[in-house]
């Protein structure tokens, strides 16, 4: 695919260096650009959080880009801003901070000042301070849980994988936690962890070179304290397969994650061979993925189902993977989007009415099988070769806006890379089919996994039940459907049904006693 | 972040004989918001072609927009319908079954999708430039020749069904169920997208409409091809006159009922103490338009009245800090729809102060009008913030798409935008007092209580 040119990026216009200061600077100077990005990333994260402090990160670089700087009130700022369009934001991962500036390049100088303040004259008013911890506040205490399942369950895996360590807690940190951080915790975390230490920035679109001097010798003038990197911690590996049912009143579904620590990163060249297998068994949000053909299309048990190998920020409205969200402590996982649960099916289908679980036990096992086969058998050379081809064309599509573009050279940096789209080309060309295969082995196995369900509180206890005695779990169709299945597909599920997970625990927690 | 266009924007209340060229001039391009000439072409079985050229070394997006959705469902037990069948166009046809349409659009390496809204049904592909003809091949089958058996059908209703299950967890999702029938009565616009769940569970059965849907809607006079980024208008008029070219036009005229007159304000609540107690009021508003002033006025006027920085915002969500947030905003449709302004409330009991602070923020705009400079500086944020937002092939089709899907001619985009640039403060005085009114107002809300507060 080499005629695909979204790597203009990396031939024209990409300078990348480092800085006397030994600040990061990633400039993309685009001159046919109608605006200007800036992007200031602080590598603390949530993992920064002190202890007992959790959501401090958070609570600090919300304060910073949502209220008042330089003396001037929040609403007067977006007063200024508003005739120009120009706008700006904090993103707050487990191990970076991202402030993203945008503007038009007409209005770039008028602009600038805002940004200096946002980040080195925060006014951190008892005001603003009121009105954002309410919003984190109510984070934490409800929208988590009442939002989304399937998010939900995805950060509880989260708290499971990483339990005891500092990547374990939300990045908008614990009810009790939220409710001790004070204005004077945020003002001193802001001394401590966006610091001219921990800082990379990066500049796209229509500048000019004063404009990035000065940015940069602005940038300079951080904190001075001296800033101690945080060693994010390691996912933790269960003995065993250990369930935690999450009983939550009026769920519709039940909504799975599961997953198990990864050694590598972006910054493995393994990481390429890995992600071909990967993108074969789940790509995200793709038809012509194995879980997807197997759980969704074949069964149509639900909207979706998709395996990772790194963290993916918003994967309900997300395409493409988002830059910004760097990790060095990584984990792989598998979503299997919401399930029926049993109450909803016997409510459905006459035929249904003896079930007492719905279809989690199922797609479970259907998933883990596939993942164990795959691991024993390996990819054969044609999936290898489809799946190389599509990679090497897709992963050109994540970065296509200049912001996009920015963000991904930025996160580039963050595993030691220069240009990491530009390297993954240039690695998956040369991947072999051997190297995927032995990484399949290396760094995939289903006997020490965790799971998350979030369900609803009637079929907590029978799914706990089953998935500790691994009782046979026939797929209960509709005679709707089952009346056309195909023998292949009937014979399969008869192995499905009877796949014996290695579950060692479950437990069942209250809805309202997670994230603790 | 900022937002930037106007789909986006207002994205948050929803949930997009012979051939004669048609336009395609550079002609006061300058002044149009669009930067970039829109090349149109309309094959002779009435398929419109629609190419603009962007400068994307080696990237395209391609798209197809179906002007069907929600608002055809017509016929009762079939709501969810439309959103249902472009489930059906990922099932194969005679030429590539579905494993191989799979691999086929796996080997174009693109991105692709479809979605459904109330007035279309839009399929998308982003990729790799020289692909184009591939795209072009796998669309047109299917579009023309779409096959699946009835086990299949029935098979993709469970999908369905788990796409509502998802939803379902979020109580915004249900009170957007509630308050679209409540706010209609007659119109197909009193379901949501995804459809009543009962009709999502009786899908398996409608085999035989499906058979229908695909005749009537599948046809050239329906569909827009669009195709943005690295690509001349002479290579795409050519591939859709090879794949498209044979398409035969329907007959097939959607009758849509009118919604009658709403008569007093209407309540629909949802008791739900999970989230932040919730209002929301919906007026009833325009179809969208690109020569009437009237949504154009009402986009302006919601900016003004009802974004984050507008007074309004800065007295409840800043200042006193009794809401979260607050927005509001028409929704661009086909026909007459709905301007909904919402709020999420920090304590539920402030519910009755908060909607009388509306009330009044929409009589001072109803009587005094609003400051002449903070139009001006509205409308200059409407224009920079589009102009940002176009800096990539799908950014630019996705905004194109929107208004071929409302008015079938993409460039209402520019008149839409042009006629921003007329409106005045006694546009926005009367368009407050056309449309805000409290006979055609539905009030919706969501908190712990068993009974809404407003009523």
């Amino acid at each position: 695919m080499k005629h695909l040119i979204i790597r203009i990026i990396s031939l024209a216009f990409l300078v990348l260096g480092m800085q006397a200061q030994a600040m990061e600077v990633v400039e993309l100077k685009q001159a046919n650009s109608n605006k200007v990005v800036f992007k200031v990333r602080f590598a603390n994260g949530s993992v920064s959080d002190p202890a007992g402090k959790q959501g401090l990160t958070y609570a600090t670089a919300s304060l910073m880009s949502q209220g008042g700087a330089g003396g001037v009130s929040y609403a007067d700022i977006q007063d200024i801003l508003h005739p120009w369009a120009a706008g700006y934001g904090a993103a707050v991962d487990k191990q970076v901070t991202t402030f993203t500036f945008q503007v038009p390049a007409v209005f770039v100088d008028e602009f600038y000042p805002i940004l200096k303040n946002v980040l080195l004259a925060p006014d951190f008013t008892d005001k603003d301070f009121s009105r954002v911890m309410k919003n984190q506040q109510n984070y934490v205490d409800q929208v988590v849980r009442a939002s989304s399942d399937e998010d939900y369950s995805k950060f509880a895996l989260e708290h499971q994988l990483f339990r005891g360590g500092n990547m374990q807690h939300l990045r908008q940190g614990t009810s009790e936690a939220v409710k001790g951080i004070s204005l004077e915790d945020i003002r001193s975390h802001y001394q401590n962890a966006f610091t001219r230490h921990n800082v990379s920035i990066g500049i796209a679109g229509n500048y000019n070179d004063a404009l990035l001097e000065t940015f940069k010798a602005d940038m300079a003038k951080l904190s001075e304290k001296a800033f101690t990197p945080v060693t994010p911690s390691k996912a933790n590996t269960p003995a065993g397969i250990e369930v935690e049912i999450i009983a939550k009143e009026g769920a519709f579904g039940s909504a799975i994650f599961t997953g198990a620590p990864l050694a590598i990163t972006r910054a493995d060249d393994e990481f390429a061979a890995l992600m071909i297998a990967n993108s074969w068994m789940g790509e995200h949000r793709k038809s012509y993925s194995r879980l997807y053909q197997k759980i969704r299309q074949a069964r149509s048990m639900n909207y979706g189902d998709y395996s990772y190998i790194e963290w993916y920020s918003r994967g309900g409205s997300n395409q493409l993977p988002p830059s910004g969200v760097p990790r060095s402590s990584n984990y792989w996982s598998i979503w299997i989007r919401p399930v029926q649960i049993a109450t909803q099916l016997k409510s459905q289908y006459e035929e249904l009415a003896d079930i007492n679980i719905g279809h989690a036990h199922f797609a479970l096992r259907m998933a883990i099988r596939e993942f164990d086969q795959l691991i024993k058998d390996g990819m054969d050379a044609e999936q290898f070769e489809a799946t190389k081809t599509f990679l090497r064309s897709y992963t050109k599509l994540y970065a296509q806006s200049p912001a996009q573009q920015l963000g991904w050279l930025m996160d580039s940096g963050f595993y030691g890379r220069k240009d990491y789209l530009a390297e993954l080309d240039t690695l998956l060309e040369n991947v072999t089919l051997e190297q995927v295969n032995a990484a399949i082995r290396k760094h995939w196995q289903t006997e020490n996994m965790y799971i998350t369900i979030v369900t609803d509180v009637s079929e907590a206890k029978p799914l706990a039940d089953a998935l500790i005695n691994n009782t046979p779990s026939p797929m209960s169709y509709s005679n709707l459907v089952k009346s056309g299945l195909s023998a292949d597909v009937l014979a399969e599920d008869e192995a499905v049904a009877n796949y014996k997970l290695n579950v060692k625990k479950v437990s069942i927690v209250d809805s309202a006693d997670t994230f603790y | 972040m900022n937002k930037f266009f106007k789909p986006i924007i207002f994205g948050w209340l929803s949930l997009a004989l012979g051939s004669a060229a048609i336009a395609g001039t550079d002609s006061k391009q300058s002044e149009k918001i669009l930067p970039y000439p829109i090349y149109q072409h309309r094959l002779a079985n009435g398929l419109n072609v629609v190419t603009v050229p962007f400068d994307s070394p080696g990237l395209v997006s391609f798209h197809i927009v179906t002007r069907v959705g929600a608002r055809n469902e017509v016929e009762p037990g079939v709501t969810g319908f439309a959103h249902f069948f472009e489930h059906m166009m990922f099932r194969g046809t005679d030429k590539y079954s579905k494993e191989e349409y799979s691999a086929a659009l796996k080997s174009t390496g693109a991105a692709a999708n479809a979605n459904t809204t109330q007035d279309r049904t839009n399929y998308h592909m982003t990729g790799n430039a020289e692909k184009l003809e591939l795209m072009f091949e796998l669309e047109s089958d299917r579009f023309m020749n779409l096959k699946y058996s009835e086990h299949e059908f029935k098979t993709e209703a469970g999908a369905v069904k788990g796409e509502y299950t998802k939803n379902f967890a979020s109580p915004y999702s249900q009170i957007n169920e509630k308050r679209a029938e409540t706010a209609f009565t007659t119109h197909t616009y009193s379901h949501t997208t995804m459809g009543y769940f009962k009709d999502i569970v009786d899908m398996p059965n409608q085999f035989e409409y499906s058979k229908k849907f695909f005749d009537r809607y599948y046809r050239p006079e329906y569909n827009t091809i669009l195709v943005v980024g690295d690509v001349k208008p002479e290579k795409v008029n050519a591939l859709a006159k090879k794949y498209f070219g044979a398409w035969e036009r329907g007959s097939y005229e959607s009758v849509v009922p009118v919604e009658p007159e709403q008569t007093e304000t209407r309540y629909t609540h949802l008791q739900n103490g999970s989230i932040p107690a919730y209002l929301s009021m919906s007026y009833k508003g325009p179809a969208f338009s690109d020569t009437a002033i009237d949504m154009p006025a009402l986009d302006v006027l919601a900016s003004i009245v009802f974004s984050d920085t507008s007074e309004l915002a800065k007295k409840l969500v800043i200042e006193e800090q009794k809401i979260r947030f607050i927005g509001g905003g028409a929704f661009d449709s086909r026909d007459p729809n709905l301007f909904t302004i919402q709020a999420s409330m920090v304590e539920k009991d402030d519910m009755p102060y908060v909607m009388g602070e509306i009330e009044k923020a929409i009589a001072k705009v109803k009587t005094e009008g609003v400051d002449e400079a903070l139009l001006e500086r509205t409308k200059s944020n409407l224009k920079y913030g589009f102009a940002m937002g176009i800096d990539n092939p799908s950014a630019i089709a996705s905004s194109l798409s929107h208004y071929i899907q409302l008015t079938g001619d993409p460039e209402s985009i520019n008149r839409l935008y042009a006629l921003y640039d007329t409106i005045t403060v006694d546009d926005l005085k009367k368009i407050a007092n056309k449309y805000f009114v409290p006979e055609h107002l539905t009030i919706a809300t969501i908190s712990e209580d068993e009974q809404g507060a407003l009523k």
